[in-house]
């Protein structure tokens, strides 16, 4: 019988972890950053719109969550819908047990021409972003690095038209899609901009990510006109704006637009987060020099699968990851789902008590 | 009447209309089939239908991604609403009737209308129920229209495990309704978990496996 692994006594708390990742050190251990959200509520008895209505709830059911499994990173701001309720349209908080995260319910520019009189919103009160500013400010108020929401280009224009029109008009009107893209990319530099005049000489973090642009969707080709300029745009404004490390999340299967995303600045390092269709391997081999590599435990798996499956899993994508030039993280593929067995997240974290140590 | 070369020249026509998304053409060319006298059946099944049974292959192979396949979505359905009418007899028969819908919680529902469009076109009566469909309507209009079939899709980990809850509720009032689920993380062994009587990894595959849980209804003599 194998001998069983047997965990291994941290000698940094999370926040020196983190830290360490930053400054290209080795951390004690592989951090582990489930990449968790209305799970937090759940967990600590709120409804699942507390953490993306009520700032107050959701930073503490976030820290609440963190402490009680014990993993690295705190609370953050967001959700992948971002896009239609900042710029006019409505978005529906979740309410029944069957939903996890805000969905837009009204899209706000369907047509070209609602697209030409779409105006750039105002930062302080568009959308969510009251309450993201408010969240900061408790971030602030507990001397933890800001993690902004920094828009995502072209899910956010999918949110704003709904994906299948955006689709469209990347076929028959590639101007309108452009144009929107446009206005989304300047809204998110002006919610850079807003971050950094909010929170003068503040630690910050910027968060990006991309899910419409997975190839289950669109091309490479498509994601080299519609998505690269635009997230390049974005990423350039934010890392000359002072902010020096950018959080992307790379969601679903993005294998064949790897070699566009290569193209993109992050921050020094950057944290490049992905889904499970990315091979951790991959990760580390196309961008594991320059970036902290973070991933890739599949949600499906987390929420329905045995602990051993997760456990199994985790294993793997630490072997994978763990020695990657830059650091590595464990994290979800994508968000932990809300009904997820509070037994398979405490596994993920065994996992790296058991496997996750340097030296 | 066209020639047996000029129908064949239609068809080849309408197939690669479809697969070039030249909506254009497709209705060119179906107002040529009605004009000419060429099967409208034929017409639909070996042009259009083919053609698109074609892009389901380019879509499985990436050579063609979703903003494509919407494109060859439209054409098809231009094509289809011109010729739909003048199918008549045996022809016009339904291949059978399906409930479909993305379940409660689940806004998404690109890949359910693409399924949708593969039902049309195979000539089943599809009862779309849209997205964020609660689950008692489900059951309700499979009562309602005693389809064969119930399609149900699903893009997010929480919003799929509304799909066993919804089975159980379907299979207590109607034990012979089959039921089919599909979308990004379901798998064959979810869809088996959940008790479903079929899975289809993509649009083309969910008419053929529509087929075959059809079939095996009536060798079972329940449909």
């Amino acid at each position: 019988m194998a001998e069983q692994p047997q965990p291994r006594q941290e000698t940094m708390g999370p926040g020196e972890r983190m830290g360490a990742i930053l400054m290209r050190q080795r951390p004690d251990r592989v951090p582990f950053m489930p990449f968790i959200f209305g799970y937090c509520a759940r967990n600590v008895g709120y409804p699942i719109a507390a953490v993306y209505n009520d700032p107050e709830r959701s930073f503490w059911a976030q820290m609440w969550t963190a402490e009680m499994f014990g993993y690295d990173g705190g609370a953050m701001y967001g959700y992948a819908s971002m896009g239609g309720w900042e710029f006019g349209g409505d978005i529906k908080m979740p309410v029944s047990e069957w939903e996890q995260a805000p969905v837009v319910t009204r899209f706000p520019a369907q047509t070209p021409e609602a697209v030409d009189a779409l105006e750039i919103p105002d930062v302080a009160t568009a959308g969510c972003y009251p309450i993201a500013l408010e969240f900061a400010k408790i971030q602030q108020q507990f001397g933890m690095p800001i993690m902004v929401m920094g828009m995502s280009p072209f899910t956010s224009a999918g949110n704003i038209s709904e994906v299948d029109i955006l689709c469209r008009w990347m076929m028959k009107k590639p101007e309108v899609a452009h144009k929107l893209l446009k206005k989304v990319v300047i809204f998110g530099k002006k919610v850079i901009d807003h971050y950094m005049e909010a929170f003068p000489n503040y630690p910050m973090m910027a968060f990006t990510g991309e899910a419409t642009s997975a190839n289950q969707i669109i091309s490479p080709k498509q994601f080299e006109e519609f998505v690269l300029p635009y997230m390049s745009e974005l990423h350039d404004h934010i890392l000359a704006s002072g902010i020096r490390n950018i959080f992307c999340h790379i969601c679903g299967e993005q294998n064949l637009n790897l070699k566009y995303w290569a193209q993109l600045e992050y921050g020094d390092p950057g944290i490049l987060s992905f889904g499970h269709e990315v091979d951790m391997a991959k990760a580390v081999e196309v961008f594991g020099d320059k970036h902290a590599i973070a991933g890739n435990i599949e949600p499906q798996v987390i929420q329905n699968g045995t602990n051993q499956q997760v456990y199994e899993l985790c294993k793997a994508a630490i072997d994978k990851a763990k020695m990657a030039p830059s650091g590595y993280l464990l994290m979800a593929g994508c968000e932990v789902p809300v009904q997820a067995p509070p037994y398979n997240i405490y596994v993920m974290k065994k996992a790296v008590m058991e496997h996750g140590f340097y030296d | 009447m066209a020639t047996d070369a000029r129908k064949k020249e239609i068809l080849k026509g309408l197939y690669d209309a479809v697969v070039d998304f030249d909506e254009d053409k497709v209705v060119e060319l179906s107002n040529a089939v009605l004009a000419e006298d060429v099967d409208a059946y034929e017409a639909i099944m070996d042009g259009l239908a083919a053609g698109m049974e074609h892009v389901g292959d380019l879509y499985a192979n990436q050579e063609y991604f979703v903003p494509e396949v919407l494109m060859c979505s439209d054409a098809l359905y231009a094509g289809l609403d011109i010729l739909r009418p003048h199918l008549s007899g045996k022809e016009a028969d339904v291949k059978g009737q399906v409930v479909i819908g993305t379940v409660e919680g689940d806004v998404h529902d690109i890949g359910k209308n693409l399924v949708k469009m593969m039902f049309d076109v195979a000539g089943f009566e599809v009862h779309d129920l849209g997205r964020d469909v609660k689950l008692e309507k489900f059951v309700e209009e499979q009562m309602k229209t005693d389809s064969e079939i119930v399609a149900l899709s699903a893009l997010m980990t929480t919003s799929m495990l509304a799909m066993p809850k919804v089975i159980e509720m379907i299979k207590a009032r109607n034990p012979d309704a089959m039921i089919m689920v599909g979308g990004a993380p379901i798998s064959q062994e979810v869809a088996d978990n959940y008790g479903a009587d079929g899975y289809a990894p993509n649009a083309a595959n969910a008419v053929q496996e529509a087929i075959q849980m059809i079939s095996r209804l009536r060798e079972m003599g329940k449909a």
